[in-house]
């Protein structure tokens, strides 16, 4: 018994030097040699973004619309608090408006009559049919995004193209609040508020709207040289409009029916996106390098 | 007595020895910590290696390589190794080169901004399976399994086939219920089968990012094209009572993409791709025969309506054989 019991113990003081053995062996330090001891292994890295501010103009393209493209013009204004975070504004105005083919589509086939009465623009002029008015001028069109953000900059490298042209470039992105203004077909059909009934040509004029959404981006910034960087960027804007100026909500089963009016419950999400090509400049001009 | 105090003395410089020893300091590095440098993100590793200068720093950056190390006694401290071994390699080299001569020598070294590519494509297959979904079709969207299979002819070109199956995965939106609730107007819909596709692939660039100063991943960017197949039919919309559309039309396609590719390691990498399928789509005539609507003959619009099915693509590429040997040392 007291032999067992030695065996015992001898055995667990075995494991447990082993275990502390190996313990040992894996807090072991990776001690490195040679020249490269002690060394960075990036040198004289340019910090192409730490501790400078950014101008850079824009260019936004929406994508995926139904019946409105939309260009924006506009800048970013950023100060780089490290190479890695920045804070600042992305502001632009829609330029220009096109309208796509399903928008053309309508306007040229769409009825104008008693069933379409409160949906489709009209003149409201003719007698038996209704005279027929532009529908591009219900859609609703996108004015203005500004957008305070914050912007992390988590991947940096260089891109090599054709084996030729060698270029700096990183990857970030953006996250913020979006301030959109909208002109959108105005609510009409609810007479307890004293708004005209949605056949009503006047109710196809657009009024302006304001919306608070989420935004964010994911773009690459190329670094051609150490003052300017050209940029393309990804970006979203979630939130619900009404894009058409139908009145496709409201009443029935899970209020899937129209209703007669033209109101918040027709507004249908969007994930409102775009692509942004940007021209950014700094200051200072010159990079600080890194040790 | 005195003897047992030596004895003291000698074991109490023995005990205190190895403290010592604990308690020395660390040379100051030059350049910072070791233990902080970014290493290259590699599943094939066993272990993370100490960063070497191998590894092409990431972004404008520029290093040096010591002389030291190349085979030259250290100038100052320690041993010249060629005293003691006269006949070592090194020590013969560096008596039968003249070094004041060489360095005269024009020298037209060719130099890459990524000497050694992280991954060698040439001459290996790669199986791409991925899933593929409608960008821009509001309407209906084709989304799909698909898989590639490329062979590599060099490092940037492959020659490969690709196929997407569509069928059971097809989606009416409800938009397209909206919006012909509201407008009273009908667009033309059309369902996918499949779609196959010969393609050739290009990669015109490569490089790779420093994630967190903390790690590093290789990536290249391709664009590709080909020819190919699909099978559509239309959505009876117009008048669904009297058409019905069960046979698949065979219709060619024209395809373009360009992808971005991560690697995890030197044969395993993440893939996003937009590709855009362009062929002339047959879809259900707007207009109904009144006279007989259920002539066949009238039931397709004679039409040409080119078509952009535009997708993303997100996959995995697995390159074969997983390993494989560089012509020449870094």
């Amino acid at each position: 018994m007291k032999r067992r019991f030695v065996r015992a113990v001898l055995a667990a003081a075995a494991t447990a030097a082993l275990l502390s053995a190996t313990r040992g062996a894996r807090a072991q330090e990776i001690q490195l040699t040679g020249p490269l001891k002690g060394a960075p292994a990036v040198r004289h890295l340019r910090l192409y973004r730490g501790g400078r501010f950014e101008i850079a103009p824009t260019v936004s393209f929406t994508l995926l619309d139904e019946y409105r493209r939309t260009i924006l013009t506009g800048a970013r204004l950023e100060y780089n608090l490290t190479d890695w975070i920045a804070l600042g504004i992305w502001g632009a105005y829609g330029a220009v408006s096109i309208t796509t083919d399903l928008t053309d589509r309508i306007d040229a086939v769409a009825p104008r009559d008693s069933l379409t009465a409160s949906n489709v623009n009209h003149t409201g002029s003719m007698v038996g049919a209704l005279g027929r008015a532009s529908f591009a001028d219900q859609t609703a069109k996108i004015q203005y995004v500004a957008a305070p953000q914050a912007t992390f900059t988590p991947f940096r490298g260089k891109l090599a193209i054709f084996n030729k042209i060698f270029v700096d470039a990183d990857f970030y992105l953006s996250l913020g609040a979006g301030f959109v203004g909208l002109q959108e077909r105005q609510f009409c059909g609810d007479t307890t508020k004293g708004q005209l009934p949605c056949s009503d040509p006047k109710t196809f004029q657009l009024s302006t709207q304001n919306k608070v959404a989420p935004t964010f981006g994911v773009g690459f910034t190329f670094y051609p040289a150490g003052f300017w960087s050209l940029g393309v960027e990804y970006r979203a804007l979630p939130f619900a409009w009404n894009r058409a100026g139908f009145d496709t909500r409201g009443t029935g089963p899970n209020g899937n029916f129209p209703d007669g009016k033209i109101d918040s419950n027709d507004e249908t999400f969007a994930f409102n996106q775009m692509i942004t090509v940007s021209l950014g400049f700094y200051i200072p001009a010159k990079p600080q390098l890194s040790e | 007595m005195k003897q047992a105090r030596r004895g003291l003395l000698l074991a109490a410089a023995l005990v205190l020895l190895p403290q010592a020893a604990h308690a020395q300091k660390k040379k100051p590095s030059k350049g910072g910590d070791t233990a902080a440098a970014p290493v290259d993100m590699d599943a094939d590793q066993q272990a993370n290696p100490p960063a070497s200068p191998s590894t092409p720093p990431a972004g404008g950056e520029t290093t040096t390589p010591s002389p030291e190390g190349l085979g030259t006694p250290p100038a100052t401290g320690g041993v010249d190794i060629c005293q003691i071994t006269p006949d070592a390699d090194v020590c013969k080299a560096q008596k039968e080169i003249n070094l004041a001569q060489e360095a005269k020598k024009t020298i037209r070294a060719e130099v890459y901004a990524v000497q050694q590519q992280y991954v060698i494509k040439a001459q290996r297959f790669e199986i791409m399976p991925y899933f593929e979904f409608t960008l821009n079709d509001q309407f209906v969207s084709h989304d799909a399994p698909g898989l590639a299979l490329n062979y590599y002819i060099t490092q940037v070109l492959a020659v490969g086939v690709n196929a997407n199956w569509y069928d059971g995965l097809n989606a009416d939106s409800d938009f397209n219920f909206q919006n012909r609730r509201a407008a009273r107007i009908a667009v033309p819909l059309n369902d996918y089968q499949l779609s196959a596709d010969l393609n050739f692939t290009y990669v015109p660039m490569y490089g790779k990012f420093a994630g967190f100063g903390d790690f590093i991943f290789h990536y290249d960017v391709y664009v590709d094209g080909g020819v190919g197949l699909i099978r559509t039919k239309p959505i009876p919309i117009i008048d669904p009572d009297n058409r019905s559309f069960p046979d698949w039309n065979n219709l060619v396609n024209f395809d373009v993409g360009i992808g971005f590719r991560i690697f995890f390691n030197r044969w395993l990498s993440a893939v996003l791709e937009v590709r855009d399928l362009i062929y002339s789509e047959k879809i259900e005539s707007l207009t109904i025969n009144a006279a007989d609507p259920t002539n066949k003959a009238f039931w397709y619009d004679n039409g040409t309506h080119i078509t952009n099915d535009v997708q993303m693509q997100v996959g995995l590429s697995f390159l074969l054989p997983t390993s494989f040997e560089y012509r020449l040392p870094k």
